[in-house]
């Protein structure tokens, strides 16, 4: 028995089951995103995993990996534990889900959980989420750009097992089989996912056998209440008040010209601070709708931007954010809205928060970023398969209060790795050949702070394809504030092999390409913060070095000598 | 008659440069000197000199000279060299500046995130009209006009040095192979390489990251190595001088200039190698190595008596997992160690997180000011603090030149940990131990663990400063019962030079579909690999070599692979089966999960060893009369976990020059030695082997210390 106080040992405790769940977590997330088969995933752009309490609370969230999902797994599990109550679940068991009204995002998005008991009890929830490769829908690849309500985007899965006491539900794997273009891949995806919540499971029930049920649970309970401490202190340091921020969305791919609205009223007092999406658009009858949990990942995300970094991510976090989402709207649709463009939506309500809270805290202020531009290729190979697959680049992130903004990155929602693909492996999987793959010259906004370029690839087909796009802030490219310009637009267009060019939608779907025929994509700059004339000279003449600003445009925009 | 064949192993580390002079016959000579920043030649010339002099051997009876360096490693970090000329394929002049960051952990909050830039400069970077498929077929010729138009405008940039990487040129590298020819002829002063010299490998951004960093560390690395190669001259040693690679091998000075991105890792290689010398004097072919000093811990794996490497390494890479993170550095394909690095050594600092919850590192007080017992004006606790009041080191004794103040080290203990916290001082010092203990395990947890291997069994080399220190109590967490602490503890990783072979890795991306893989072209891939290695390793026709193949093997549609041995020659039709088959049960082993889906070979490796003289240790005779000659004396000594609180235990102190082998004895005992002091818990038996080497058992371990993460204090 010990012969120390107490205090020692949990301080040394303390640390070494942090560092234990959050190893386990980042585990499972390395785990899924090697043993996945979607493109998507490969370059770790869009996975999550997660350990949660019988509650349903985040306990511990992988850490190098997007943090779009913050609150998917948290939003979900309610679901499941509503449909399949704690006592009727058996150890081996693995559920999915991807219901986008209760706590999904989008059929692709599949959520995959396991239990995990102690004397006979769930103490603990792993919980893995990838966008998994093509389950249906309208369009190949789950980039229904164009999708009217959610059975156009795929198969939905309401809570279902998928093992049961470590027996695989073969019929459950089946149906996901026989909704998709590509199951060897829909079921590999699948199969990664339950890989890395048993890998959570495995861990958790070491860590059981270690400290007993009993006072991991306890710590489990206290590391989340010193979160929600950390959060209410540092948002007590940010000036009370109500701050207005909004953003506008070009459209959803269906009316020309009608623009959507999120609008955030976000209220510090107290160590709390409510945000009230009151104002936002009605819901879209396309797809840009953001589903619940997508909404509360992205406001979790802006929050947390502005308070110390070091908060551990969990449920502490969400205790001292309130958020009103209006039904009915682009932040909380009803059924059968459609959401697979969300990402839209969610941005749009980041940059609303965020330029509402640059209120509080000027030295916070940044310009809004160019987003995520997707596109899909479908086909049928030599073999007579079909192959199909998503694809994407990034736009500019705008200008920084003090900093200028990052080329060609993901917008900072998407955290952990934002890469830009690379052309060797694509080349040696799908027909075709990239022609020009570079950094567009004077697509960053102008300002004191510049917004970051845009990319431009082209993409020459060498057999017939369907493609489908899906961009935004391109008809209204990511604007400047405080003075400083709008970055450039992107877009979506064909050289066709006869020498015409067809300029598309920034929502589009099945396009059909020949061989020859090529595909020229631009993503948009980042917007400028502060006037342009403020700029460091220096600055001027190094971004004329690089290459990033021509001599021309130096001339126009920041006054430089000819 | 003496053998004339002396061997010199200098490993250039941040605080000093350590040197050791050894022959095959087992006899060894150890020197430490400071390491000279601005130069570090000076210090190794310095270092050589007086362990020659010291140990009365000519400098003519030294056949090599090996050498580890983090020359490429400061170079890349520091940005001290200059941005090559960059060819590449026409319409991928930004392949390199598009955007391939990551941030992880609490970065991915941080608003105002700034991401590396690439040692290249927008213009001195030259396309080129030509375009080779991902097949190999040409899709676009290059002609003599364009290779003779890029030929003048590379040499009217005049940079130092030229890298090359056009597209899929690990298909087909005559493109490359064409521009490098002209660009030699027309630029014979300047560095040039191309990405399929280096490593021709899938994936354009790695390989020409790679291929750059090459061209931008080159110049810097031939320039110190030629100067060293005279220095050495001037000293009268006529034997050749190596250097030690990233993944445990040595290859010749020429060699690592024209490929200094091998050696991004030469310091942590070194000591693995160490460990893996000491499993085979042990008769330990799996050992986990742990290196201690005074900032970081580095922790490595041998299998089988080679250490455990892998092929992605990051320069600059953040993270908690060793820094190898993707994307968060500048990536380079490079056989490397697989080193978990953790900032937890002698210097660690210890602080109370905004929580309030004791934390200690990764900052380090280093040599200056240095813990708070060092007396140079250091004030915030530190590890070697702890230490020096839980009784491991012996108060007012010498380390690092300055006497240990037990006072200052309290001091510093009470004001930045005991008083906040409400706990007495030793209880502080316990924690922080254990603390730092832990944050090692997490490292130990990322090379074992996470790569599914189960640590029990196999056996804990430590060296470094402060490693023998703490390695039982970290052996204990995870159910090891064998540590060994290595003659020359403090240098082992210059001990680790001279103990190397000859090596090189080479790969070759080759995609073949496993099921319709013909086993002789398979085999010719192979043989031409094994001809390319052979090749780099030595001009002498005759000389014998090891090969050792693998392939990586991958689900088709999957990116990530799983690395298998490939049989020696000739291949069959079997073998081809068999490979599938052993992936597929690796694959299960692995990710626990089963998929039947066409399986395919993405990458040929072959390892190549060249067996060189080499230092040897000598076993002497064994002993029987007990080790009293070398007991000094006794201290009270705090061993937490043990069940005895931070209550102090009587320990018997033993003067590990003074040691034989044959002498065995019980913990708990404190063996003190210069620069690496070791600790004997109770229920640990000590034992000195036929080496020199001290071997600890640990037995009837604590009824709770099973395998799990830690074992809590009970």
């Amino acid at each position: 028995m010990t012969s120390t106080p107490p205090i020692v040992d949990d301080v040394i405790t303390a640390e070494v089951i942090r560092g234990a769940l959050l190893v386990a977590a980042e585990e499972a997330s390395i785990v899924v995103v090697r043993a996945a088969h979607s493109t998507f995933i490969q370059e770790g752009a869009d996975a999550c995993a997660a350990i949660l309490d019988a509650d349903a609370q985040l306990v511990a969230l992988s850490t190098a990996t997007s943090l779009m999902h913050a609150a998917s797994l948290r939003c979900s599990l309610p679901a499941l534990i509503e449909d399949v109550p704690l006592a009727t679940m058996r150890p081996g068991d693995v559920f999915a889900m991807n219901d986008p009204y209760r706590g999904g995002i989008h059929a692709n998005d599949i959520l995959v959980f396991r239990p995990v008991f102690a004397h006979g009890r769930v103490r603990f929830f792993g919980g893995t989420l990838i966008h998994v490769a093509d389950v249906g829908g309208v369009s190949a690849g789950g980039l229904a750009a164009l999708a009217t309500d959610t059975f156009a985007e795929g198969l939905m899965l309401p809570p279902v097992h998928l093992f049961r006491e470590g027996e695989p539900v073969r019929e459950v794997l089946r149906i996901i089989e026989g909704n998709s273009r590509t199951p060897d891949k829909a079921v590999g995806d699948v199969h990664a996912l339950v890989a890395g919540v048993n890998v959570i499971g495995r861990r958790l029930d070491e860590l059981i056998e270690r400290y007993g049920a009993a006072a991991l649970t306890r710590f489990t309970d206290e590391w989340l209440d010193g979160s929600e401490r950390r959060m209410r202190d540092e948002l007590r340091l940010l000036p009370e008040g109500t701050y207005h921020g909004s953003f506008t969305i070009e459209g959803d791919g269906f009316v020309p010209g009608r623009r959507f609205v999120v609008h955030a009223a976000v209220t510090v007092r107290d160590g709390t601070i409510d945000i009230d999406f009151a104002g936002t658009s009605p819901q879209s009858g396309g797809a840009i709708n953001a589903s619940f949990s997508q909404t509360m990942s992205g406001v979790i995300y802006a929050v947390r931007c502005l308070v110390d970094p070091g908060i551990p991510m969990n449920e502490g976090c969400f205790r001292a954010v309130r958020m009103q989402l209006p039904p009915g709207t682009l932040v909380n649709p009803t059924p059968p809205a459609a959401c697979g463009g969300r990402v839209i939506t969610v941005t749009a309500a980041i940059e609303a928060v965020l330029s509402a809270l640059a209120q509080a805290r000027p030295d916070h202020r940044v310009a809004p970023s160019a987003l995520i531009h997707v596109y899909s290729l479908a086909g049928t190979g030599d073999d007579g398969r079909p192959w199909v697959s998503l694809f994407y680049d990034f736009g500019g992130i705008g200008g920084r209060h003090g900093v200028d903004g990052p080329d060609a990155t993901g917008c900072y929602f998407l955290g952990g790795r934002s890469v830009i693909p690379q052309i060797e492996p694509l080349e040696a999987q799908y027909p075709f050949v990239v022609r020009r793959s570079r950094l567009v010259p004077d697509s960053g906004g102008a300002g004191q702070w510049r917004g970051g370029l845009g990319t431009e690839i082209v993409v020459e087909m060498l057999a017939d394809a369907e493609l489908t796009v899906r961009g935004d802030r391109i008809e209204l490219p990511p604007p400047g504030v405080d003075g400083g310009g709008a970055g450039a637009a992107g877009v979506y267009a064909i050289e066709r092999v006869d020498g015409s060019t067809e300029v598309l939608a920034t929502k589009q779907v099945g396009v059909h390409l020949a061989p020859g025929d090529r595909f020229v994509m631009r993503t948009s700059g980042g917007g400028g913060l502060g006037p342009p004339e403020a700029r460091a000279r220096d600055a001027v003449l190094a971004d004329v070095a690089s290459g990033r600003v021509t001599r021309a445009r130096a001339v126009r925009d920041y006054g430089l000598e000819e | 008659v003496s053998d004339p064949r002396w061997f010199v192993g200098v490993d250039v580390g941040g605080t000093f440069t350590d040197v050791v002079l050894a022959n095959a016959d087992g006899d060894f000579h150890v020197d430490k000197v400071p390491t000279t920043p601005a130069d570090p030649r000076e210090g190794v010339i310095e270092g050589v000199r007086h362990v020659l002099s010291r140990a009365s051997v000519a400098p003519a009876d030294v056949s090599r000279v090996v050498h580890g360096t983090t020359l490429a490693t400061n170079v890349i970090l520091e940005q001290t060299g200059s941005p090559p000329a960059f060819v590449v394929t026409e319409g991928f002049a930004d392949l390199l500046r598009l955007g391939r960051e990551a941030r992880v952990e609490d970065d991915r909050y941080d608003l105002f995130f700034t991401t590396p830039t690439p040692p290249v400069d927008p213009q001195l970077t030259f396309e080129v009209p030509e375009r080779v498929m991902a097949d190999g077929s040409v899709l676009r010729a290059l002609s003599a006009e364009a290779i003779a138009e890029v030929a003048d405008r590379v040499a009217a940039a005049a940079t130092p040095a030229v890298a090359i990487c056009l597209l899929n040129a690990y298909a087909n590298s005559e493109h490359e192979r064409a521009i490098a020819r002209a660009l030699r002829d027309a630029l014979p002063d300047a560095f040039v390489v191309a990405s399929t010299e280096v490593w021709p490998e899938m994936r354009e951004y790695e390989r020409a990251m790679t291929t750059v960093l090459c061209a931008y560390v080159g110049p810097v690395m031939a320039g110190y190595l030629a100067g060293l190669e005279q220095q050495l001259a001037e000293l009268g040693i006529g034997g050749p001088l190596e250097i030690m690679d990233s993944s445990g091998g040595v290859m010749s000075a020429s060699l690592a200039a024209r490929r200094p991105v091998r050696t991004l890792e030469s310091g942590g290689a070194a000591g693995v190698t160490a460990a893996g010398l000491v499993g085979r004097l042990i008769g330990a072919r799996d050992v986990i190595s742990f290196d201690m000093g005074g900032t970081t811990a580095k922790v490595g794996i041998v299998r089988d008596g080679r250490p455990g490497v892998i092929s992605d390494f990051q320069v600059g890479g953040k993270g908690s997992f060793g820094g190898t993170r993707a994307g968060t550095g500048f990536p380079v394909k490079i056989t490397t160690v697989d080193l978990a690095e953790v900032g937890a050594g002698g210097g660690s600092v210890a602080w109370l997180d905004a929580d309030g919850a004791l934390r200690v590192g990764p900052r380090s007080a280093g040599a200056a000011p240095g813990p708070a017992c060092y007396g140079r004006g250091g004030t915030e606790p530190t590890v070697t603090d702890a230490d020096l009041l839980l009784g491991y080191l012996e108060p007012g004794g010498l380390a690092g030149g300055v006497e240990l103040s037990t006072d200052a080290a309290r001091a510093a203990l009470a004001r930045g940990v005991a008083d906040p916290l409400g706990i007495a001082v030793i209880e502080a010092a316990r924690a922080v131990h254990d603390i730092v203990n832990a944050n090692m395990a997490a490292a130990i947890r990322v090379v074992t663990v996470q790569r599914g291997i189960d640590p029990r069994g196999l056996t804990l080399v430590a060296f470094g400063g402060a490693g023998p220190m703490h390695a039982v109590r970290l052996a204990e967490m995870f159910g090891i019962s064998s540590v060994a602490v290595p003659l020359a503890a403090g240098v082992a990783s210059a001990v680790g030079l001279v103990g190397a072979d000859l090596h090189v890795d080479v790969v070759q991306t080759r995609v073949i579909d496993l099921a319709d893989a013909d086993p002789l072209e398979l085999e010719a891939a192979f043989t031409e690999l094994a001809d390319q290695a052979r090749a780099e390793l030595a001009d002498e026709p005759g000389t014998a070599f090891q090969i050792t193949r693998s392939a990586d093997v991958r689900y088709r549609g999957q990116a990530y692979h799983l690395t298998l041995p490939v049989p020696d020659p000739p291949l069959t039709a079997d073998d081809v089966v068999a490979l599938a088959t052993s992936f597929r049960q690796r694959f299960e082993d692995t990710y626990r999960i089963a998929l039947d889906l066409p399986t395919q070979i993405h990458n040929l490796r072959v390892h190549i060893v060249r067996v060189v003289d080499k230092f040897a240790p000598r076993a002497r005779k064994l002993t029987l009369d007990g080790p009293s000659a070398a007991r000094v004396g006794e201290r009270g000594v705090v061993f937490p976990g043990t069940g005895t609180g931070t209550d102090t235990v009587v320990t018997t102190l033993y003067d590990r020059t003074r040691l034989v082998p044959g002498d065995r004895f019980a913990g708990p005992a404190v063996i003190a030695a210069p620069e690496s002091t070791i600790v004997v818990p109770p229920h640990t038996r000590a034992e000195v082997d036929a080496y020199g080497t001290v071997l600890l058992s640990l037995y009837d371990p604590s009824s709770d210390a099973s395998p799990g993460i830690v074992a809590p204090d009970s």
